[in-house]
């Protein structure tokens, strides 16, 4: 008896060896910016990627059980530093696809130096500028956030809405900024909205009063604020509120951060700061799926492109086992199979029922935590927005855009 | 007139004074040691954050903990010096300036190792100005960092002028080998550099974060204007130092003013060219600066 327990136990020893040799790691980049400005977002986009990756593994992993690894690279939020991961990731990692990065200028930098020329797939689950449309990418280029030319419009429809026709803005010297801050202006003037003072500055300056005191001489109702936190935003709304010269301020996501309620201090913003930002519908199925894992694992779902990592990251995992085989030009027409209609429906954390179907040869369609994640012809997709204030007990109360 | 005063001059001053007390140790490492050291703005990033550890495990005043930073910071450079520069100390100097580089390099990213790489406050919340005159409103925190720039950089000009050891070093910037000659011990000598440079370093870090916040890039992204600063006063020159600090900090914030009609004379987005095209100038038509610094 005791013999064959042993054997059995032998064998079984000798079985997950055979297996374990046999199962390799898929590596696909995750690049995104772990420093810099907006370290904090970046944390929470990278749990949500990873969240993603353990659903993969947990089920069966890629093919037969090989584990889909992350391999991460820093993008740092600047172009420069994009290509740097990016050439790290393609031609050091020799990576299969690329999940990220995460800032518009990073995403830019390193699609058009590294991973256009180098034909692989990218899959940005924050890049948000126009521009990013646009570039000439032979279809390798996608992203799972919303372009900001919708939010640029959601927030210029907003300060409609709540009566203010005069505003200020000023917009940090970068891709995501600048973008979005032509879509606005645009976007206000167009809903009858008058822009009294327009103004670039230069992100990571310890002050910005004498900017600020040009900003002020139309007498606008509100500053919008187009910045990331950590270089420029936080330092101009404390310098206006110092100063004086306004008293209300809309921003975009690349604000979004606990940082600024503790930094400006909760009863000096309360009430006076509204954010918009990419969000998903609470009501959403695939959105509680994802909610309720992320929850779990001590994460806060609706930190902002967190459910879009996840999408971002699970997608190339259901591209990469669709395609059949870890080959670079396979991705870019297996996710787009993958992503969108026909086929049954998969949401996430459904890694095993997804595997059995595209191993019976069915087709499926993924629809994310974000969204439904159907890429159109420039591999963009649509969005929904919600607006986030300062409450009086330092917490973001969120309410949806219609 | 008063708006030109309140949200050009005194931002103005206050950048200036922070970017003198940094070019105060790059000009006299730059004099004494012979090399453009680029991990200098690193140090002053390392005493901000020691100085934000210290608020947080001590509760106490930022301008209080600053001189425990200043002291932690020199010994961190002091150590720095013994283990990495000294190996150096007669090399060519181009080998000293790209191991400095590399130095810049390795102490952001044990920053960044340590402490994260998050935004952090030192003084949380906002300071509203107190008038003056009922016409010039100024901030308690810019008054602090003014203030504390006139002390340090008085005891500086103190050190340099009576006592023997900021004579041995004015004497080592201008003759190191006459120096030598007349019996000055240059290893002390360096040391005393490396003392009043990393503490000036780590004090301007900490005003700096007074005034913003805490950061890694901080220190690099003060780099250029610091340079900017030291070479415009002369190289080996800290009085020079305080003046192209003063300098620089007023021109790039008065570039910004609407001198003619209501739009800003110069964008605001190109602010940090400004510096850069001062040094330019500098290195083109005067390069041993205003006082009479040694050539770059």
């Amino acid at each position: 008896m005791k013999i064959l327990r042993k054997l059995a136990l032998g064998a079984a020893a000798v079985a997950l060896m055979a297996s374990s040799a046999q199962a390799a790691d898929i590596k696909v980049g995750s690049v995104g910016a772990v420093t810099g400005p907006i370290a904090e977002l970046v944390a929470a986009i990278m749990s949500g990627r990873n969240l993603a990756a353990s659903h993969v593994n947990a089920q069966g992993g890629l093919f037969k059980g090989d584990t889909y690894k992350l391999v991460l690279g820093d993008s740092a939020c600047d172009p420069k530093a994009g290509v740097d991961a990016g050439n790290k990731v393609v031609n050091v990692d020799q990576v299969v696809a690329i999940v990220g990065a995460s800032c518009s200028g990073g995403t830019a930098g390193m699609v058009q130096a590294v991973t256009i020329p180098a034909g692989v797939v990218t899959i940005s689950d924050s890049a948000t500028a126009p521009s990013i449309t646009d570039l000439k990418d032979n279809d390798l280029v996608y992203r799972v956030a919303p372009s900001d030319a919708y939010q640029g419009a959601a927030m210029a429809a907003l300060i409609r809405s709540r009566g203010i026709s005069k505003v200020a803005m000023t917009y940090a010297n970068d891709d995501y900024n600048s973008g979005i801050a032509a879509v606005f202006e645009r976007e206000f003037k167009a809903l009858g909205g008058t822009i009294t003072a327009n103004q670039v500055h230069e992100p990571d300056k310890p002050s910005y009063r004498s900017e600020l005191s040009t900003l002020a001489r139309g007498n606008a109702e509100a500053l919008v604020v187009f910045a990331y936190y950590g270089s420029s935003g936080i330092a101009i709304i404390k310098n206006s509120l110092e100063t004086g010269l306004f008293g209300e301020f809309f921003a975009a996501d690349g604000m979004f951060d606990d940082s600024v309620i503790e930094q400006i201090g909760v009863a000096n913003i309360a009430g006076k700061l509204s954010i918009t930002q990419s969000a998903s519908d609470p009501e959403d199925v695939s959105y509680k799926i994802f909610a309720k894992a992320f929850t779990a694992g001590g994460g806060n779902p609706n930190a902002p492109y967190v459910t879009h990592a996840y999408d971002a990251s699970f997608l190339m995992a259901l591209a990469i086992e669709k395609a059949g085989s870890a080959d670079r030009s396979k991705i870019r027409a297996a996710l787009r199979a993958v992503a969108s209609a026909p086929g049954e429906i998969i949401r996430p954390g459904e890694w095993e029922k997804a595997k059995a179907l595209i191993a019976a040869g069915k087709d499926i369609n993924y629809e994310g935590a974000s969204g439904n994640v159907d890429f159109d012809k420039n591999g963009d997709v649509g969005g929904l927005y919600t607006v986030n204030t300062v409450s009086a007990d330092g917490t973001w109360k969120n309410t949806i855009l219609r | 007139m008063i708006e030109l005063i309140n949200f050009y001059i005194v931002p103005g001053l206050v950048l200036g004074s922070i970017y003198g007390l940094g070019a105060i140790g790059l000009t006299l490492t730059f004099g004494i040691l012979r090399f453009a050291n680029f991990s200098h703005g690193e140090t002053m990033t390392l005493g901000a954050y020691f100085a934000w550890s210290l608020v947080s495990i001590l509760g106490w005043h930022p301008l209080a903990v600053m001189p425990l930073a200043m002291v932690l910071t020199v010994v961190v450079i002091l150590g720095i010096d013994r283990g990495f520069y000294k190996p150096f100390r007669s090399s060519p100097t181009i080998m000293l300036v790209i191991a400095s580089f590399g130095m810049m390099l390795m102490i952001r990213s044990v920053i960044q190792f340590f402490w994260g790489v998050q935004v952090k406050t030192i003084l949380p919340g906002i300071q509203l100005p107190i008038e003056i005159f009922g016409l010039i409103r100024i901030s308690p925190k810019h008054m602090v960092i003014v203030g504390s720039a006139i002390v340090l950089m008085s005891a500086v000009y103190y050190l340099l002028k009576y006592t023997k050891i900021g004579k041995a070093m004015r004497a080592m910037s201008d003759s190191p080998e006459l120096a030598r000659l007349t019996g000055i011990n240059t290893e002390h000598v360096i040391m005393a550099t490396w003392i009043v440079g990393g503490s000036l370093a780590a004090a301007a870090g900490v005003l700096l974060a007074l005034d913003s916040h805490v950061q890694t890039l901080m220190g690099f992204k003060l780099l250029l204007p610091i340079f900017a600063a030291t070479i415009l006063g002369g190289v080996g020159r800290p009085h020079g130092a305080v003046i192209g600090g003063l300098v620089i900090g007023l021109a790039e914030e008065l570039s910004t003013y609407p001198w003619i009609g209501e739009t800003p004379l110069l964008n605001p987005g190109y602010k940090a060219g400004v510096a850069f095209a001062i040094m330019v100038a500098l290195l083109i038509w005067r390069p041993s600066g205003l006082l009479r610094g040694r050539t770059t």
